[in-house]
């Protein structure tokens, strides 16, 4: 789903603006609602204090008649107030209360709401009884007040909180909307950023400077990925530059000879030799190509496929043993140290030890011991090769495994080493989950690569 | 032994059809699937060459429709060295199959291989002029004259010599000798076969073990005059 942020933030914020006025508004009504009842009930204690007050003084009947006149001044006629008195005496008696309706007044206790007439709203009650005296028997007090003027009140009160709501809701709607807009725009400037990148400005970067700190991370990502395609990027170039240059030597030697050949007569036997030499140059160049396909494989993250668990130490000695006429001749012996099983890919492992062992041998002197140094470890299994040497310094060190990377140049173009061993070495780790690693301790250099059984 | 081509370009196919004829081959020559596949299918080859990329119907889909109806051991070629083309290849039937640039050596030695598939056992005695290889006790002697071989130079004489009279390629000798399946940079072979040529050729006047630069070894009694090589 391809939503606008701002919009969901803004529904976001309106349904939380919802809540908070619904409840609050809940809130209010309730509280108005209990506020208003108290001051009912209080006008209504306030009323019958009076009444009582004026009910209790009456003894006599006389007195009675002129307590009749004060309550009807109590009593308006809209009867919106009501008032009874009521007892066994009818002399002794206020207010219109027929049949059932003096049953259920009598019936009262206390405060209480009650219908009085079908045609209007519940009318709220208080009732007391004044105890008789003189000649005046006991009489139960009612009085009544009108609840519509509460009701309306109520009434309009939801209506205005309700429209309330509704405004805010659609303002906080609208505001966040605009708010987040606002908000996301250093989002828009990234992008517009971003889009500015091209191949050919490569190193130009996101300014997490004027980012915002919730940006920073993303943006610093960003970058870090901008920084690895870029690595990837230029390594590629270079690589393809390198390629250009290896492959031009052996091009430029076949183009020559032959033309040199061919623009005199020449005798079978010495145009038999220009041949053998294009051969030898050509079997150089398929070299070259077979190797970088083997590289761009890797690249592609191609996996050991024939990855079966095997003892290292054999597959080894089997690389040491085909080494050997070569150690022979400049007086080198090799030693295997440790043991190791991993799941390898026999003939790729093969390939990166003899790289490892002729590395090795190149780069130290006749006579001396190599150490193939196999380890077991948690993930997998580590494979070293060490010989005596002079250190390489850091610089080499963490180039020795580029490709046509040669610390000694003019030892590069000896023909049988074209400057991809380490790289096939490292190649052949990666398609084993594993990598490779280099260092220089004192008189000896350690070379190796490691293999990890995690798929 | 009668051998089909099925190759497009050009180049491959003319410089396949004379080597492989000068090896003493009968050669046929299809340049493209439809033609390789009725030719396939219509007369008997001992062995088929067979490209992968081919105008109109590709390599694979050949040998589908050859595999239906015979067992004729194929050759796959391709250019393109995928794990995949070469599962897929070897799943479709395939006996054996080679990544362009491949050497023309290769491709003999294959042929050969599949051509000697099932045939009676070797010799145990093998004799290159008065080079005399046992191979059962696993010695050898010029005339009366036994060689000192090491374990190793032995099994590179005894390769060399079962193959006598063919040029061996470095990869194939590494193969045969030491089992070696990946390529190396090394110049092992070189070094071998230089062991093995001062004690094998070194002290006798007739040369057996010549270098066809470029290509690789052979064991073989010339007739030439013996010292020129180098």
């Amino acid at each position: 789903m391809n939503r606008s942020l701002a919009v969901r933030l803004a529904w976001m914020f309106a349904l939380a603006a919802l809540t908070i006025f619904l409840l609050v508004g809940v809130a209010l009504h309730h509280v108005l609602s209990s506020e208003l009842g108290y001051h009912e009930a209080a006008e209504l204690a306030t009323r019958m204090e009076v009444i009582q007050h004026l009910v209790s003084r009456t003894t006599t009947l006389e007195k009675w008649l002129r307590v009749h006149e004060k309550l009807d001044a109590l009593a308006p006629g809209d009867a919106s107030t009501r008032v009874w008195a009521l007892s066994r005496d009818p002399l002794f008696e206020y207010g219109d209360a027929p049949g059932t309706l003096r049953t259920r007044l009598l019936s009262a206790r206390g405060l209480d709401q009650m219908v009085l007439s079908p045609d209007r709203p519940p009318y709220r009650i208080l009732a007391r009884t004044v105890p008789a005296a003189g000649e005046r028997p006991e009489v139960r007090l009612v009085v009544a007040l009108d609840t519509a003027r509460f009701r309306a009140t109520m009434h309009v009160f939801a209506l205005a909180l309700l429209l309330l709501c509704s405004l805010g809701v659609a303002a906080v709607a609208g505001l966040g909307y605009w708010i987040a807009r606002v908000g996301l725009g250093p989002l828009n400037r990234l992008s517009e950023e971003a889009r500015q990148i091209r191949p050919v400005n490569l190193s130009q970067r996101l300014a997490t400077d004027r980012c915002p700190t919730e940006l920073t991370h993303m943006a610093a990502a960003f970058n870090g990925a901008l920084d690895r395609l870029e690595d990837a990027y230029t390594q590629l170039q270079s690589f393809n530059a390198d390629v250009a240059h290896e492959l031009r030597t052996p091009l430029t030697n076949l183009i020559g000879q032959t033309q040199v050949a061919l623009s005199k007569e020449r005798s079978a036997p010495d145009l038999e030799d220009v041949l053998q030499s294009n051969l030898e140059e050509l079997n150089r160049l398929r070299t070259i190509v077979n190797d970088m396909l083997f590289l761009a494989r890797a690249d592609q993250g191609a996996a050991a496929a024939n990855a079966v668990p095997t003892p290292l130490v054999p597959e080894i000695r089997k690389t040491v043993e085909f080494m050997e006429f070569v150690l022979d001749d400049v007086g080198m012996k090799v030693r295997i140290e440790g043991e190791a099983r991993a799941a390898v890919d026999a003939s790729l492992f093969g390939r990166a030890v003899t790289n490892l062992l002729q590395n090795a041998v190149q780069y130290s002197s006749p006579g001396a011991e190599l150490v193939v140094r196999v380890e077991q470890d948690a993930r997998g299994a580590r494979v070293a090769v060490s010989n005596p040497g002079a250190p390489i310094p850091p610089e080499h060190l963490e180039r020795l495994f580029d490709r046509f990377y040669r610390i000694d140049e003019s030892r590069g173009n000896s023909g049988e080493n074209h400057g991809l061993g380490l790289s096939i070495v490292k190649a052949v780790a990666a398609m084993h989950n594993g990598a490779v690693f280099a260092h220089s301790a004192g008189n000896m250099n350690t070379v190796g690569f490691t293999i990890s059984e995690a798929a | 032994m009668r051998i089909l081509i099925v190759e497009d370009e050009v180049k491959t196919a003319d410089y396949l059809h004379r080597g492989l004829t000068e090896q003493g081959y009968a050669v046929d020559l299809a340049r493209n699937g439809v033609d390789g596949r009725h030719m396939a299918l219509t007369a008997d080859y001992d062995v088929l060459v067979l490209d992968v990329m081919l105008p109109g119907i590709d390599g694979f889909e050949v040998l589908q429709s050859i595999r239906a109806h015979k067992q004729t051991p194929v050759i796959m070629l391709t250019a393109r060295d995928r794990v995949n083309d070469r599962v897929h290849g070897l799943r479709a039937g395939a006996d054996d199959y080679l990544v362009k640039p491949f050497s023309f050596l290769e491709l003999v030695a294959r042929l050969q291989a599949l051509n000697r598939r099932g045939r009676a056992q070797e010799p145990l005695d093998l004799m290159v002029g008065d080079l005399h290889v046992d191979l059962l006790n696993r010695r050898a002697a010029r005339g009366a004259q036994r060689l000192d071989l090491t374990a190793k130079e032995f099994s590179l004489l005894a390769v060399l010599a079962r193959r006598q009279g063919e040029i061996l390629s470095k990869t194939s000798i590494a193969e045969m000798v030491w089992d070696i399946t990946f390529d190396t940079n090394t110049n092992v072979v070189e070094v071998a076969i230089k062991r093995l040529r001062d004690k094998l050729d070194g002290p006798f006047e007739r040369k057996l073990l010549h270098t066809i630069r470029g290509m690789g070894y052979v064991l073989e009694a010339r007739d030439e005059e013996p010292g020129i090589e180098p």
